[in-house]
């Protein structure tokens, strides 16, 4: 197989905590990702869910080098970009762009659309000679579909679903290979949803880019997503192709998480069985000893405290080809169906490449 | 009936013109029955809860006709004297977002008892140990402790609870809750929306549910109203609406839910926007987005045809509902 565009080893950023004014001193971090790794391949989408707090949008942030990671690599195209600096860097920023969850504060009031997608020429003029810009900024336009002619309009004349196909075209317009999408459909009505979701799809096959979807909406992941990874409190639990997360799920967590979302159909509500969870996320100032899910976890016993578990195929599964074999960092995976098959035609999609 | 809403408008006088929120809304619930109203944003929900709670700003909100009946008194004509009387203590709304909704500078416990010093004439020590009961019901760990804390103190699931345990505090006969538990997380959604069940049932209470949700609605309710550009377009019981709407918008906000059998597929997407409430397309407001549209829509606004099947009540406000029930 061949390398993949995008590989992540062992990311981790902490934040410290400081006491004092004059003399600061570190008490304690804020551990938002502690020990995260993944693989994007070209033209593949790469799902992460989670809830809030778990690490996903510090995880997407690194990528697209708006934070420092504190640890680990971030290898694009076997290059670690987490070293770079200067011209390096510009240069493989320009090729992973990230499109942001909120239209409403992600676009800047006082430019006109022409501006905001524009912009990104002024950094890397290598992309378009300053005559060609605001041809390609139509021409962008008319891609998301949108009127050209809107190229000197302001955000506000813009609704939502409309605001976030700006986003996208400024995503779109140095021609990354990498599209970090961090919840960018949550803001948006359901209707709306859709058409963003379609745009995104057709996008990716017309310009052969790699998406990183975050999002804690299972469902629309579960759509867009070839490879799916759940977060929580910092790490990955589970990781594995989108069939075998949601039929085939191994880690309490995520069967909990399948669970707990509403299904919209209400004959399912009697014979479906929810698991919920006690109590809140611990914070991430105070990570539990060993496995980090044990406090909410109603399989956990001693060794959850004692030893953590890795993200690897569990040794039960390992001799066996099904969906079940797949990555989950647990002590006592077990498979278990939460979401009941959907529709017959549907059983068949089932089992997946896996 | 409980409460029964009827033939209500509501406007917004803004810069841009008039805004028509509401366009002539009616519903009703019983005892002890779950609605839950259903739009996208603009289409009105909000607006005519807060209307029936008598927490609409006025101006710029005008209400222009409609009765909003509780147990057959007419609220609108009520003296606003009168009018809080009833709010809290017959009926209670839970907002969305618990942080903004929750006084940053008084302890939940203050807030909590100042429902029994207010409403009931209670010392403030009895009204403290209401407070902590209280927390206990909507489960609040170590409420004897907390009781003492401030809002900002609790994870946004507790605030919620708060928010639940505030409403119920005085037993009212008609919770209305919008968007309980849209800024929550899935798993702590599941914890409240099963509490806020469970509490419903044992006192038996009507509960209207606003919601964008077509998940949490299928869950928990009994009867669905569908809103759109401030119009009721469809109500029917929960399981008739799924399996068969009446509707083409609520047929279109169904099909673009992700489906498992449709992944890699495009998605079925309701083409183009929710209209401007200044410039309300005429005929039926959905028709230029509508994949059923023809020459009538444009021109007639359709009413709420009663398209009752067998014995569950049901109305759909579209000219060609047969097409769209049986199509």
């Amino acid at each position: 197989m061949a390398e993949p565009i995008l590989q992540v080893t062992g990311l981790v950023k902490h934040y410290p905590l400081t006491t004092g004014i004059l003399f600061k001193k570190q008490v304690g971090a804020v551990k938002a990702v502690d020990g995260v790794d993944f693989h994007l391949d070209r033209g593949e989408t790469l799902g992460i869910v989670g809830e809030s707090g778990c690490g996903k949008s510090t995880v997407a942030k690194m990528l697209v080098n708006l934070e420092r990671p504190t640890a680990g690599e971030i290898r694009y195209k076997g290059e670690d970009i987490t070293r770079l600096s200067g011209k390096a860097l510009k240069s493989v920023r320009r090729n992973i762009q990230m499109v942001f969850q909120d239209p409403y504060t992600s676009l800047n009031p006082r430019m006109t659309v022409g501006d905001i997608i524009g912009e990104a020429y002024d950094i890397h003029p290598e992309v378009a000679p300053k005559g060609d810009r605001r041809a390609r900024v139509q021409q962008l336009l008319d891609v998301v579909g949108l009127n050209p002619e809107y190229i000197n309009r302001y955000p506000h004349q813009f609704s939502g679903g409309q605001r976030q196909r700006i986003g996208i075209a400024r995503g779109l317009a140095l021609r990354p290979e990498i599209i970090v999408a961090d919840e960018p459909v949550s803001a948006l009505d359901v209707s709306v949803q859709a058409q963003v979701i379609n745009l995104m799809a057709r996008l990716q096959d017309e310009f052969d880019l790699s998406y990183i979807f975050i999002a804690h909406d299972l469902s629309i992941v579960r759509h867009i997503s070839d490879r799916v990874g759940v977060m929580y409190l910092g790490r990955i639990v589970e990781t594995g192709r989108d069939a075998e997360i949601y039929d085939h799920p191994t880690h309490p967590y995520t069967q909990a998480l399948l669970s707990a979302v509403p299904v919209p159909d209400p004959e399912a509500r009697e014979h479906r069985e929810r698991i919920i969870l006690a109590g809140d996320v611990p914070s991430p100032t105070n990570i539990p000893s060993g496995c980090r899910f044990r406090t909410r976890c109603w399989k956990a016993r001693e060794r959850c405290a004692l030893e953590v578990p890795a993200l690897a195929v569990p040794a039960e599964f390992r001799s066996v080809s099904g969906p079940a074999a797949h990555d989950s960092a647990c002590h006592f995976a077990e498979e278990k169906q939460v979401v009941p098959p959907e529709t017959d035609d549907g059983a068949g999609h089932g089992s997946g490449p896996g | 009936m409980l409460l029964e809403v009827r033939d209500l408008h509501v406007e917004f006088h803004t810069r841009d013109g008039v805004a028509r929120a509401v366009n002539g809304v009616s519903y009703g619930v019983d005892a002890g029955e779950t609605l839950a109203v259903l739009g996208e944003s603009g289409s009105g929900k909000s607006v005519t809860a807060q209307t029936v709670m008598g927490i609409l700003d006025v101006p710029p909100g005008r209400i222009t006709s409609g009765e909003i009946l509780f147990e057959g008194r007419d609220l609108l004509k009520l003296k606003e004297e009168e009018r809080r009387k009833v709010r809290g203590a017959e009926m209670a709304m839970i907002f969305q977002d618990a942080l903004s909704s929750l006084n940053p500078v008084l302890t939940v416990g203050d807030q909590l008892g100042e429902m029994f010093t207010v409403h009931r004439g209670m010392s403030r020590k009895d009204a403290r140990a209401k407070a902590v009961e209280l927390m206990d019901r909507v489960r609040i760990p170590a409420a004897k402790e907390r009781v003492r804390q401030y809002p900002h103190q609790f994870s946004g699931g507790m605030r919620q609870r708060i928010m639940i345990a505030m409403a119920m505090a005085l037993e009212p006969k008609l919770i209305i809750a919008d968007e309980p538990t849209t800024a929550l997380d899935v798993t702590v959604q599941a914890q409240v929306m099963d509490l806020l069940a469970e509490l419903q049932r044992e006192l038996h209470m009507g509960l209207i549910l606003i919601t964008h949700d077509l998940g949490v609605v299928a869950d928990v309710a009994d009867r669905i109203a569908v809103m759109y550009a401030g119009r009721i377009v469809e109500t029917a019981p929960v399981h008739d609406i799924y399996k068969n709407p009446a509707h083409p918008y609520t047929r279109g906000l169904l099909e673009s839910i992700p489906r498992l059998d449709q992944k890699g597929q495009e998605l079925y997407a309701i083409k183009g926007l929710p209209p401007n409430l200044t410039r309300i397309p005429p005929g039926c407001a959905f028709h230029p987005r509508c994949p059923m549209a023809q020459d009538v829509c444009a021109t007639d606004v359709p009413p709420l045809y009663d398209v009752t099947e067998s014995d569950a009540e049901r109305g759909s406000a579209c000219h060609f509902w047969r097409e769209c029930l049986h199509g």
